[in-house]
Protein backbone atom coordinates (compact mmCIF):
# COMPACT_ATOMS: atom_id res chain seq x y z
CA UNK A 1 0.00 0.00 0.00
CA UNK A 2 1.62 3.62 -0.96
CA UNK A 3 0.87 6.26 1.32
CA UNK A 4 -0.84 8.79 0.46
CA UNK A 5 2.40 11.25 1.12
CA UNK A 6 4.33 9.17 -1.48
CA UNK A 7 1.86 9.40 -4.47
CA UNK A 8 1.37 13.24 -4.03
CA UNK A 9 5.48 13.42 -4.12
CA UNK A 10 5.55 10.76 -7.30
CA UNK A 11 2.53 13.29 -9.09
CA UNK A 12 4.96 16.11 -7.95
CA UNK A 13 7.30 14.57 -9.89
CA UNK A 14 6.02 13.23 -12.60
CA UNK A 15 4.94 17.65 -13.25
CA UNK A 16 7.91 18.78 -12.47
CA UNK A 17 9.85 17.03 -15.52
CA UNK A 18 6.92 17.15 -17.88
CA UNK A 19 7.79 21.17 -17.17
CA UNK A 20 11.29 20.84 -17.86
CA UNK A 21 10.18 18.63 -20.63
CA UNK A 22 8.06 22.12 -21.91
CA UNK A 23 10.67 24.48 -21.30
CA UNK A 24 13.57 22.17 -22.76
CA UNK A 25 11.15 22.26 -25.79
CA UNK A 26 10.63 26.05 -25.51
CA UNK A 27 14.12 27.20 -25.63
CA UNK A 28 15.21 24.40 -28.52
CA UNK A 29 12.59 26.25 -30.29
CA UNK A 30 13.77 29.73 -29.62
CA UNK A 31 17.54 28.98 -30.41
CA UNK A 32 16.27 27.59 -33.70
CA UNK A 33 14.44 30.51 -34.53
CA UNK A 34 17.02 32.95 -33.02
CA UNK A 35 19.97 30.78 -35.55
CA UNK A 36 17.37 30.87 -38.64
CA UNK A 37 17.03 34.62 -38.31
CA UNK A 38 21.07 35.19 -38.23
CA UNK A 39 21.20 32.96 -41.48
CA UNK A 40 18.45 34.81 -42.93
CA UNK A 41 20.33 37.94 -42.86
CA UNK A 42 23.74 36.44 -43.99
CA UNK A 43 24.27 38.27 -46.85
CA UNK A 44 24.84 35.35 -50.36
CA UNK A 45 26.35 37.63 -52.94
CA UNK A 46 28.37 40.68 -52.18
CA UNK A 47 26.33 44.07 -51.84
CA UNK A 48 26.25 45.53 -55.45
CA UNK A 49 24.70 48.26 -57.27
CA UNK A 50 23.01 47.98 -60.23
CA UNK A 51 25.98 48.00 -63.12
CA UNK A 52 27.88 51.05 -64.01
CA UNK A 53 30.03 52.28 -66.66
CA UNK A 54 33.67 51.90 -65.59
CA UNK A 55 36.81 52.46 -67.06
CA UNK A 56 39.80 50.52 -67.39
CA UNK A 57 42.98 51.47 -68.45
CA UNK A 58 43.89 48.34 -70.88
CA UNK A 59 47.69 47.69 -72.05
CA UNK A 60 48.96 46.54 -75.76
CA UNK A 61 51.99 44.73 -75.08
CA UNK A 62 52.88 45.09 -79.08
CA UNK A 63 53.08 48.37 -79.26
CA UNK A 64 53.49 49.85 -75.71
CA UNK A 65 50.26 51.81 -74.95
CA UNK A 66 47.58 52.38 -72.58
CA UNK A 67 44.65 53.21 -73.74
CA UNK A 68 40.95 53.62 -72.09
CA UNK A 69 38.28 51.37 -72.76
CA UNK A 70 34.39 51.17 -71.02
CA UNK A 71 32.98 48.34 -69.40
CA UNK A 72 29.20 47.73 -68.12
CA UNK A 73 29.86 46.57 -64.37
CA UNK A 74 28.43 45.93 -61.21
CA UNK A 75 30.48 46.99 -58.42
CA UNK A 76 29.97 47.20 -54.85
CA UNK A 77 29.62 50.48 -52.60
CA UNK A 78 32.54 50.34 -50.35
CA UNK A 79 35.79 51.93 -51.45
CA UNK A 80 38.24 48.72 -50.92
CA UNK A 81 35.84 46.17 -52.11
CA UNK A 82 35.41 48.53 -55.29
CA UNK A 83 39.17 49.11 -56.07
CA UNK A 84 39.69 45.18 -55.44
CA UNK A 85 36.83 44.41 -58.09
CA UNK A 86 37.90 46.74 -60.78
CA UNK A 87 41.24 45.45 -60.56
CA UNK A 88 39.78 41.74 -60.55
CA UNK A 89 37.88 42.86 -63.54
CA UNK A 90 40.78 44.32 -65.31
CA UNK A 91 43.08 40.88 -64.83
CA UNK A 92 40.42 39.11 -66.07
CA UNK A 93 40.41 40.87 -69.19
CA UNK A 94 44.05 40.00 -69.72
CA UNK A 95 43.19 36.23 -68.91
CA UNK A 96 41.10 36.61 -72.03
CA UNK A 97 42.04 34.51 -75.16
CA UNK A 98 43.65 37.23 -77.94
CA UNK A 99 44.61 39.49 -74.96
CA UNK A 100 47.13 41.74 -76.42
CA UNK A 101 48.41 41.48 -72.63
CA UNK A 102 48.49 38.02 -71.62
CA UNK A 103 48.72 37.52 -67.99
CA UNK A 104 47.72 34.00 -66.15
CA UNK A 105 43.96 33.85 -65.33
CA UNK A 106 43.34 33.80 -61.48
CA UNK A 107 43.11 36.00 -58.42
CA UNK A 108 45.41 38.42 -58.56
CA UNK A 109 44.74 40.73 -55.53
CA UNK A 110 44.54 39.66 -52.21
CA UNK A 111 42.95 43.16 -50.88
CA UNK A 112 43.40 46.50 -51.27
CA UNK A 113 43.68 49.04 -48.19
CA UNK A 114 43.09 52.41 -48.24
CA UNK A 115 44.83 54.88 -45.65
CA UNK A 116 44.23 58.53 -45.30
CA UNK A 117 47.02 60.95 -46.16
CA UNK A 118 49.63 62.04 -44.23
CA UNK A 119 50.33 58.08 -43.23
CA UNK A 120 51.45 58.63 -39.90
CA UNK A 121 53.43 55.58 -37.91
CA UNK A 122 52.91 54.74 -33.75
CA UNK A 123 55.60 54.17 -31.03
CA UNK A 124 55.48 52.84 -28.02
CA UNK A 125 53.79 55.22 -25.69
CA UNK A 126 56.49 55.79 -22.74
CA UNK A 127 54.29 57.37 -20.41
CA UNK A 128 52.59 54.16 -19.50
CA UNK A 129 49.24 54.96 -20.21
CA UNK A 130 47.24 51.10 -20.69
CA UNK A 131 45.45 51.13 -23.60
CA UNK A 132 41.66 50.84 -23.50
CA UNK A 133 42.23 47.50 -25.55
CA UNK A 134 44.74 46.16 -23.14
CA UNK A 135 47.32 46.03 -26.18
CA UNK A 136 50.74 47.91 -26.09
CA UNK A 137 49.96 51.36 -25.61
CA UNK A 138 51.40 53.60 -28.27
CA UNK A 139 51.17 56.98 -29.99
CA UNK A 140 50.84 58.60 -32.86
CA UNK A 141 54.04 59.90 -34.37
CA UNK A 142 53.82 62.70 -37.34
CA UNK A 143 56.35 61.65 -39.72
CA UNK A 144 57.60 65.25 -41.39
CA UNK A 145 58.76 63.14 -44.66
CA UNK A 146 55.16 61.58 -44.80
CA UNK A 147 53.26 62.01 -48.26
CA UNK A 148 51.36 64.85 -47.98
CA UNK A 149 47.57 64.58 -49.67
CA UNK A 150 47.30 66.99 -52.67
CA UNK A 151 44.13 67.54 -51.61
CA UNK A 152 41.95 67.01 -48.57
CA UNK A 153 40.68 63.35 -48.33
CA UNK A 154 43.44 62.18 -50.74
CA UNK A 155 44.28 58.58 -49.85
CA UNK A 156 46.64 55.79 -50.40
CA UNK A 157 45.99 52.07 -51.75
CA UNK A 158 48.19 49.46 -50.32
CA UNK A 159 47.86 47.17 -53.25
CA UNK A 160 48.36 43.61 -51.69
CA UNK A 161 49.00 40.85 -55.11
CA UNK A 162 48.74 37.28 -54.62
CA UNK A 163 52.19 35.88 -55.10
CA UNK A 164 50.67 33.50 -57.71
CA UNK A 165 49.87 36.31 -59.91
CA UNK A 166 53.64 37.57 -59.34
CA UNK A 167 54.82 34.35 -60.09
CA UNK A 168 53.39 33.70 -62.87
CA UNK A 169 53.78 37.31 -64.63
CA UNK A 170 55.40 37.59 -67.76
CA UNK A 171 59.42 39.49 -67.17
CA UNK A 172 60.38 42.48 -69.00
CA UNK A 173 60.63 45.78 -68.80
CA UNK A 174 57.31 46.57 -70.94
CA UNK A 175 55.14 43.87 -70.24
CA UNK A 176 55.69 44.43 -66.17
CA UNK A 177 55.77 48.32 -66.63
CA UNK A 178 52.14 47.86 -68.30
CA UNK A 179 50.33 45.87 -66.02
CA UNK A 180 51.71 48.65 -63.13
CA UNK A 181 50.64 50.87 -65.35
CA UNK A 182 47.37 49.56 -65.84
CA UNK A 183 46.46 49.30 -62.74
CA UNK A 184 47.68 52.77 -62.08
CA UNK A 185 45.51 54.16 -64.49
CA UNK A 186 42.19 51.83 -63.72
CA UNK A 187 42.71 52.85 -60.43
CA UNK A 188 43.19 57.06 -61.15
CA UNK A 189 40.25 56.68 -63.07
CA UNK A 190 37.85 55.25 -61.24
CA UNK A 191 38.66 56.13 -57.57
CA UNK A 192 40.11 60.14 -58.01
CA UNK A 193 40.37 59.91 -53.68
CA UNK A 194 43.57 57.99 -54.12
CA UNK A 195 46.56 59.71 -54.83
CA UNK A 196 49.28 57.79 -54.02
CA UNK A 197 49.74 53.24 -55.12
CA UNK A 198 52.05 50.98 -53.55
CA UNK A 199 52.42 47.26 -53.75
CA UNK A 200 52.86 44.63 -51.20
CA UNK A 201 53.31 41.09 -52.06
CA UNK A 202 51.17 38.55 -49.77
CA UNK A 203 51.37 41.15 -47.30
CA UNK A 204 55.35 41.76 -47.92
CA UNK A 205 56.96 44.52 -50.01
CA UNK A 206 59.03 42.45 -53.07
CA UNK A 207 62.05 44.66 -55.10
CA UNK A 208 59.91 43.74 -58.36
CA UNK A 209 56.88 42.55 -60.08
CA UNK A 210 59.40 39.76 -62.01
CA UNK A 211 63.01 40.96 -62.28
CA UNK A 212 62.44 44.10 -63.58
CA UNK A 213 59.91 47.13 -62.59
CA UNK A 214 60.22 48.64 -59.27
CA UNK A 215 57.52 47.14 -56.66
CA UNK A 216 58.81 49.35 -53.61
CA UNK A 217 58.79 52.53 -54.56
CA UNK A 218 55.55 54.58 -54.34
CA UNK A 219 53.76 55.61 -57.23
CA UNK A 220 51.41 58.47 -58.16
CA UNK A 221 48.14 57.88 -59.12
CA UNK A 222 47.68 59.48 -62.65
CA UNK A 223 46.27 59.02 -66.09
CA UNK A 224 48.62 56.40 -68.21
CA UNK A 225 47.03 56.52 -70.78
CA UNK A 226 49.51 57.54 -73.45
CA UNK A 227 50.46 56.47 -76.72
CA UNK A 228 53.95 55.18 -77.01
CA UNK A 229 55.95 57.87 -78.93
CA UNK A 230 57.82 57.44 -81.87
CA UNK A 231 60.21 60.17 -82.76
CA UNK A 232 60.68 61.86 -86.18
CA UNK A 233 63.23 60.71 -88.26
CA UNK A 234 63.93 63.52 -90.27
CA UNK A 235 67.05 65.53 -88.43
CA UNK B 1 82.64 57.50 -71.73
CA UNK B 2 80.09 55.11 -72.22
CA UNK B 3 78.90 53.29 -69.29
CA UNK B 4 76.81 49.52 -70.63
CA UNK B 5 74.92 47.45 -67.88
CA UNK B 6 74.12 44.23 -69.42
CA UNK B 7 71.46 43.31 -67.05
CA UNK B 8 70.97 40.52 -64.90
CA UNK B 9 73.79 37.55 -64.83
CA UNK B 10 75.38 34.59 -62.85
CA UNK B 11 71.92 32.54 -60.92
CA UNK B 12 69.93 35.61 -62.17
CA UNK B 13 68.85 34.68 -65.27
CA UNK B 14 66.32 37.30 -65.85
CA UNK B 15 63.39 36.65 -67.88
CA UNK B 16 63.47 32.96 -70.13
CA UNK B 17 63.24 33.98 -73.45
CA UNK B 18 63.18 30.30 -74.99
CA UNK B 19 64.07 27.00 -73.45
CA UNK B 20 67.32 27.75 -74.20
CA UNK B 21 68.26 31.37 -74.10
CA UNK B 22 67.54 33.78 -71.11
CA UNK B 23 67.77 37.32 -71.10
CA UNK B 24 71.57 37.53 -69.40
CA UNK B 25 72.93 35.91 -72.97
CA UNK B 26 71.35 38.65 -75.34
CA UNK B 27 72.48 41.50 -72.94
CA UNK B 28 75.35 40.49 -72.82
CA UNK B 29 75.72 39.44 -76.31
CA UNK B 30 74.68 42.98 -77.41
CA UNK B 31 76.59 44.67 -74.75
CA UNK B 32 80.00 43.09 -76.61
CA UNK B 33 78.71 44.25 -79.81
CA UNK B 34 77.53 47.40 -79.04
CA UNK B 35 81.13 47.78 -76.69
CA UNK B 36 83.48 47.37 -79.80
CA UNK B 37 81.56 49.63 -81.88
CA UNK B 38 81.96 52.49 -79.67
CA UNK B 39 85.52 51.57 -79.22
CA UNK B 40 85.96 51.86 -82.49
CA UNK B 41 84.19 55.10 -82.39
CA UNK B 42 86.90 56.41 -80.01
CA UNK B 43 84.76 55.95 -76.95
CA UNK B 44 85.90 54.56 -73.80
CA UNK B 45 83.13 51.82 -72.60
CA UNK B 46 82.78 50.85 -69.12
CA UNK B 47 80.53 47.59 -68.44
CA UNK B 48 79.49 46.51 -65.11
CA UNK B 49 79.94 42.38 -66.16
CA UNK B 50 82.27 40.90 -69.17
CA UNK B 51 81.13 37.45 -68.42
CA UNK B 52 78.20 35.27 -67.08
CA UNK B 53 78.72 36.16 -63.84
CA UNK B 54 77.73 39.31 -62.21
CA UNK B 55 80.23 39.66 -59.15
CA UNK B 56 81.98 42.28 -57.32
CA UNK B 57 85.72 42.87 -58.32
CA UNK B 58 87.97 40.76 -56.66
CA UNK B 59 85.17 39.16 -54.78
CA UNK B 60 82.79 36.17 -55.10
CA UNK B 61 79.41 38.43 -53.98
CA UNK B 62 76.92 38.74 -56.17
CA UNK B 63 77.06 42.32 -58.31
CA UNK B 64 73.36 44.32 -56.78
CA UNK B 65 71.58 46.64 -58.12
CA UNK B 66 73.28 49.23 -55.97
CA UNK B 67 76.61 47.91 -57.47
CA UNK B 68 75.62 48.51 -60.44
CA UNK B 69 74.45 52.12 -60.20
CA UNK B 70 77.92 52.99 -57.77
CA UNK B 71 80.31 51.82 -60.54
CA UNK B 72 78.22 54.13 -63.37
CA UNK B 73 78.19 56.83 -60.80
CA UNK B 74 81.93 56.65 -59.69
CA UNK B 75 82.51 56.42 -63.78
CA UNK B 76 81.14 59.96 -64.74
CA UNK B 77 79.75 58.89 -67.70
CA UNK B 78 78.50 60.57 -70.50
CA UNK B 79 75.45 58.46 -71.08
CA UNK B 80 74.49 55.01 -68.90
CA UNK B 81 72.71 52.24 -71.62
CA UNK B 82 70.95 49.92 -69.42
CA UNK B 83 70.63 46.35 -71.54
CA UNK B 84 67.85 44.45 -71.02
CA UNK B 85 65.93 41.84 -73.38
CA UNK B 86 62.37 40.25 -73.58
CA UNK B 87 60.38 38.22 -75.89
CA UNK B 88 57.35 40.46 -75.38
CA UNK B 89 56.69 42.94 -77.94
CA UNK B 90 58.81 43.57 -81.18
CA UNK B 91 61.80 45.80 -81.94
CA UNK B 92 63.43 48.05 -78.84
CA UNK B 93 61.76 49.49 -76.02
CA UNK B 94 63.55 52.93 -74.78
CA UNK B 95 62.85 53.81 -71.37
CA UNK B 96 64.04 56.81 -68.88
CA UNK B 97 63.17 57.66 -65.48
CA UNK B 98 59.40 58.17 -64.18
CA UNK B 99 60.90 60.63 -61.52
CA UNK B 100 60.11 64.34 -62.14
CA UNK B 101 63.11 66.58 -62.98
CA UNK B 102 63.74 68.38 -59.73
CA UNK B 103 66.63 70.45 -60.34
CA UNK B 104 66.09 72.00 -56.89
CA UNK B 105 66.90 70.88 -54.01
CA UNK B 106 67.72 67.41 -52.68
CA UNK B 107 64.89 64.95 -52.21
CA UNK B 108 64.30 63.29 -48.74
CA UNK B 109 66.30 59.78 -50.11
CA UNK B 110 69.10 61.17 -52.37
CA UNK B 111 70.06 57.36 -53.43
CA UNK B 112 66.82 56.60 -54.60
CA UNK B 113 66.03 59.72 -56.41
CA UNK B 114 69.49 60.29 -57.82
CA UNK B 115 68.72 60.55 -61.43
CA UNK B 116 65.89 63.29 -61.00
CA UNK B 117 68.56 65.80 -61.89
CA UNK B 118 69.38 64.02 -65.13
CA UNK B 119 66.28 63.50 -66.28
CA UNK B 120 65.60 66.12 -68.61
CA UNK B 121 69.22 64.73 -71.06
CA UNK B 122 67.74 61.36 -70.32
CA UNK B 123 64.63 61.77 -72.28
CA UNK B 124 66.80 63.81 -74.94
CA UNK B 125 69.13 60.88 -74.88
CA UNK B 126 66.18 58.38 -75.42
CA UNK B 127 64.85 60.71 -78.24
CA UNK B 128 68.38 60.72 -79.97
CA UNK B 129 68.42 56.86 -79.84
CA UNK B 130 64.76 56.28 -80.79
CA UNK B 131 65.47 58.38 -83.96
CA UNK B 132 68.03 55.93 -84.44
CA UNK B 133 66.38 53.49 -84.49
CA UNK B 134 63.35 54.70 -86.33
CA UNK B 135 66.01 55.34 -89.18
CA UNK B 136 67.22 52.29 -88.80
CA UNK B 137 63.94 50.61 -89.88
CA UNK B 138 63.37 49.04 -86.30
CA UNK B 139 60.27 49.23 -84.45
CA UNK B 140 60.27 51.60 -81.43
CA UNK B 141 58.09 52.30 -78.23
CA UNK B 142 59.29 54.80 -75.82
CA UNK B 143 57.80 55.26 -72.54
CA UNK B 144 59.10 55.58 -69.10
CA UNK B 145 59.22 53.64 -66.22
CA UNK B 146 60.43 52.58 -63.07
CA UNK B 147 63.39 50.26 -63.45
CA UNK B 148 66.15 49.43 -60.34
CA UNK B 149 68.77 51.09 -60.87
CA UNK B 150 67.73 53.61 -62.68
CA UNK B 151 66.69 55.86 -60.41
CA UNK B 152 70.18 55.82 -58.48
CA UNK B 153 71.87 57.06 -61.89
CA UNK B 154 73.92 60.34 -62.02
CA UNK B 155 74.09 60.31 -65.70
CA UNK B 156 72.08 60.67 -68.47
CA UNK B 157 70.27 56.94 -68.43
CA UNK B 158 67.92 54.98 -70.42
CA UNK B 159 66.85 51.59 -70.41
CA UNK B 160 67.38 49.83 -73.69
CA UNK B 161 65.11 46.78 -74.20
CA UNK B 162 65.94 44.67 -77.12
CA UNK B 163 62.54 42.36 -77.89
CA UNK B 164 62.51 40.21 -80.98
CA UNK B 165 62.46 41.16 -84.87
CA UNK B 166 59.13 40.51 -85.65
CA UNK B 167 57.36 37.40 -83.36
CA UNK B 168 60.00 34.81 -83.36
CA UNK B 169 61.63 34.96 -79.88
CA UNK B 170 64.81 33.51 -80.96
CA UNK B 171 65.23 36.09 -83.09
CA UNK B 172 66.76 37.96 -80.12
CA UNK B 173 69.97 36.18 -80.33
CA UNK B 174 70.37 36.76 -84.44
CA UNK B 175 73.49 38.36 -84.45
CA UNK B 176 72.44 40.13 -87.61
CA UNK B 177 69.69 41.66 -85.82
CA UNK B 178 71.81 42.29 -82.38
CA UNK B 179 74.33 44.34 -84.89
CA UNK B 180 71.83 46.52 -86.67
CA UNK B 181 70.82 47.55 -83.37
CA UNK B 182 73.81 48.10 -81.76
CA UNK B 183 74.93 50.25 -85.17
CA UNK B 184 71.84 52.36 -84.81
CA UNK B 185 72.79 53.13 -80.81
CA UNK B 186 76.34 53.69 -81.35
CA UNK B 187 75.79 56.47 -84.22
CA UNK B 188 73.29 58.17 -82.17
CA UNK B 189 75.79 57.98 -79.12
CA UNK B 190 78.58 59.75 -81.48
CA UNK B 191 75.96 62.26 -82.14
CA UNK B 192 75.26 62.91 -78.13
CA UNK B 193 78.91 62.86 -77.38
CA UNK B 194 78.70 66.44 -78.09
CA UNK B 195 75.68 67.66 -76.63
CA UNK B 196 76.16 66.20 -73.15
CA UNK B 197 75.95 68.68 -70.20
CA UNK B 198 75.97 68.12 -66.55
CA UNK B 199 72.35 69.53 -64.90
CA UNK B 200 72.93 73.08 -63.92
CA UNK B 201 72.99 72.99 -60.57
CA UNK B 202 76.02 69.98 -60.76
CA UNK B 203 78.36 72.14 -63.24
CA UNK B 204 79.63 73.54 -60.03
CA UNK B 205 79.91 71.11 -57.27
CA UNK B 206 79.76 67.75 -58.59
CA UNK B 207 78.28 65.45 -56.05
CA UNK B 208 77.28 62.17 -55.87
CA UNK B 209 74.54 60.98 -53.16
CA UNK B 210 75.76 58.52 -50.65
CA UNK B 211 75.00 54.80 -51.08
CA UNK B 212 72.88 53.10 -48.89
CA UNK B 213 74.50 51.01 -46.10
CA UNK B 214 75.24 47.48 -47.56
CA UNK B 215 74.72 43.99 -46.12
CA UNK B 216 77.50 42.66 -44.39
CA UNK B 217 77.44 39.82 -46.93
CA UNK B 218 76.66 41.45 -49.65
CA UNK B 219 77.98 44.24 -51.31
CA UNK B 220 81.16 47.12 -51.32
CA UNK B 221 81.14 50.45 -49.84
Amino acid sequence: MISRHQRILFWVLVGCILAMASLLFWERERARDRVSALADATPIDAPYTNTESITLDLANDSDGSITAATRQIALPDEATARARALLEHLIAEYALPGSPHPLQSGAAVDDVFLLPLPVNGRALDASGNTATTGGTPTIPVADPNAIKPQSPGGELAVINLRSNFVNAHPSGVEVETLTLQSIIGTLHANLPQIEQIRFLVDGQPRETLAGHADLLRTYPSRDTTVQATVPDATP
Amino acid sequence: MILLDPAHGGVDSGSRITDSLSEKEVTLNLAFKLRSLLAARGFNVVTTRDSDSATEPNSPNPLTLDDRAGIANHAHPVACLLLHATASGSGVHLYSSELDPTPGEPAANPWLTAQAPWVVQSQRLQKQLGTALTRANIPLVMSRASVRPVDSLTCPAVVVELAPNGSDASSLNDASYQQRVAEALAAALVFWKNQAQPPDRLLDTPTMPPMPPSPPTGARP
